[in-house]
């Protein structure tokens, strides 16, 4: 790898996800398309620690097939969901291939991971150990389980990547923040490859009761669950927690032609900021110093995007200073950019979420088509002005450029563009 | 220990040891070496932790980590009478 000073562009040569859509990213994405919702009523803890909340979790995973069973058994479940979607991905964009990376150049691929919480599901079990069923000790691997870099250590070594291997901990805007960093490192000619993603599996009993006490979570009978999440509506009563994670393989364009790699789409450009307002009701000036800031590294303009994929998690303080910050944003062209929020079908994943829509963006580019915000049966008149793709998806719309959003607890923003791959 | 011994504390070592590995359980010989059955520092805290679990008894720590299954066998030996109830229970 020579830097050689220019502008070195980054585009996206591999997808890997386990998402409550599942792992077929094509498939996930059409039924997204679609608006098929991965929200229900479910039951989480056991014994006399248990509650009913609507959420979305991943199908079966088995792990000790795809992992290796004596991996498998030092990991948590966050750990499981993040090291399949890596290596999903990193075999999607043909690095598995003999020969693929040089040995060299596997040293300097670096590992950007973004996980909230960790390995909380290990923490539960070692707390309900301890304090409920009077053990004196606990699972030798409980701290390097739920450590929050244990995903992204696992990565690293089951693919042998010897750049820099780091976490990032930014609440829901924890792996979006992972793949701007990983961006930044390979425009500065760090390394020609990186992995980035992110994934969370945060849904113990005492995490949920945590969530529940905010009193921001959708409630709903097992009938409603699946419309529970209503981003933007009128009627809108919260989010719905989800578990996943996605990873992206992110390569310095040249070096993905040279090899012959498939590219999804450009990433063209980040922008982050913080509120530096509330830890947690979001602002409007901060987000569209955040989305301001990425399409202006992207060398863009707002009306020259096709689609926003929103943060729109169902809260009632949140979606409208989204849609403010938007149409500030837009202006005149607020009303043709098509804006959806899919966690109305996919759930709110948290740490994972940024990763997780970042494919759902790159997706939108690939294919053209654009999935909906699903139960938006009457946008709140404090969310308008915008074009939201309502009920289903726009299929063959065509979307040259794209902003996925994730706005995190702590005023922490991230915006990410996306663009479809042209040689100019 | 006896050939009968053996076979009972084998027989622990191996529900614990394809617990942990994708190993088959006529691999769990006394001389057959941890490594060789994908068996690594991390793994083997969290399996003699198990090891107790069914024992019920704390083993002692040895001055060198085991290396081998006849290793682990002599941990478990001083407790067979434990193990040999806990079987026939």
């Amino acid at each position: 790898m020579v830097y050689d000073g220019r502008a070195r562009r980054v585009v996206i040569t591999g997808l890997g996800q386990v998402t409550p859509h599942g792992r077929d990213v094509a498939a996930a994405y059409s039924a997204l398309v679609d608006g098929q919702s991965t929200l229900a009523l479910r039951t989480v803890g056991d014994g006399a620690h248990t509650a009913q909340l609507v959420s979305a979790i991943c199908g079966e995973l088995d792990a000790p097939a795809l992992l290796g069973r004596a991996r498998a058994v030092t990991m948590d479940r966050v750990s499981h969901l993040s090291a399949v979607a890596a290596l999903d991905a990193w075999a999607d964009a043909g690095l598995n291939r003999e020969g693929a990376l040089s040995p060299d150049a596997r040293e300097d691929v670096c590992v950007m991971w973004g996980c909230g919480g960790g390995g909380q599901q290990t923490q539960e079990r070692a707390c309900r150990d301890l304090f409920l069923r009077g053990r004196t000790r606990i699972s030798p691997l409980t701290v390097v389980q739920s450590m929050l870099n244990a995903a992204a250590g696992h990565i690293a070594m089951m693919l042998g990547l010897g750049g820099a291997c780091l976490t990032y901990s930014v609440a829901c805007a924890s792996s979006a923040v992972a793949i701007a960093e990983a961006l930044r490192r390979v425009r500065a000619g760090e390394c020609d490859v990186a992995l980035a993603g992110g994934g969370e599996a945060a849904l113990p009993y005492a995490t949920v009761m945590a969530w529940q006490s905010m009193q921001v979570l959708a409630v709903a009978d097992a009938a409603g669950a699946p419309a529970a999440c209503r981003p933007f509506d009128a009627g809108r009563r919260g989010l719905v927690l989800g578990e996943g994670a996605a990873a992206l393989v992110l390569e310095e364009r040249d070096h993905a032609l040279a090899r012959g790699a498939h590219i999804y789409a450009e990433l063209a450009g980040a922008g982050a900021s913080c509120d530096h307002t509330h830890l947690t009701a979001p602002d409007a000036h901060g987000q569209w110093r955040a989305m301001h800031a990425a399409l202006r590294d992207a060398g863009a303009l707002p009306q020259d995007l096709q689609y926003v994929n929103a943060h729109g998690t169902a809260t009632a303080e949140g979606d409208p200073v989204e849609c403010e910050a938007l149409r500030r944003l837009l202006g005149d062209a607020a009303p043709r950019v098509a804006v959806s929020a899919t966690k109305s079908l996919h759930g709110h994943l948290m740490g994972a979420a940024g990763a997780v829509e970042a494919l759902i963006t790159v997706m939108a580019v690939h294919t053209g088509h654009v999935p909906p915000t699903a139960n938006l049966d009457q946008v709140d008149a404090a969310c308008g002005g915008l074009d939201h793709v309502v009920r289903q998806g726009r299929r063959g719309m065509g979307v040259a450029l794209a902003l996925s959003n994730s706005f995190a607890f702590g005023g922490s923003n991230q915006v990410l563009v996306f663009r479809r791959d042209n040689p100019a | 220990m006896n050939d009968t011994d053996t076979d009972l504390a084998l027989n622990l070592l191996r529900q614990v040891l394809t617990k942990f590995t994708d190993i088959k359980p006529e691999q769990v010989v006394p001389e057959a070496e941890l490594a060789a059955l994908e068996v690594d520092s991390l793994s083997l805290a969290e399996m003699l932790f198990e090891l107790e679990d069914r024992v019920g008894v704390r083993l002692s720590e040895p001055r060198e980590p085991p290396k081998t299954v006849a290793e682990i066998l002599a941990l478990i030996e001083p407790h067979l009478d434990l193990i040999r109830a806990k079987a026939d229970a």
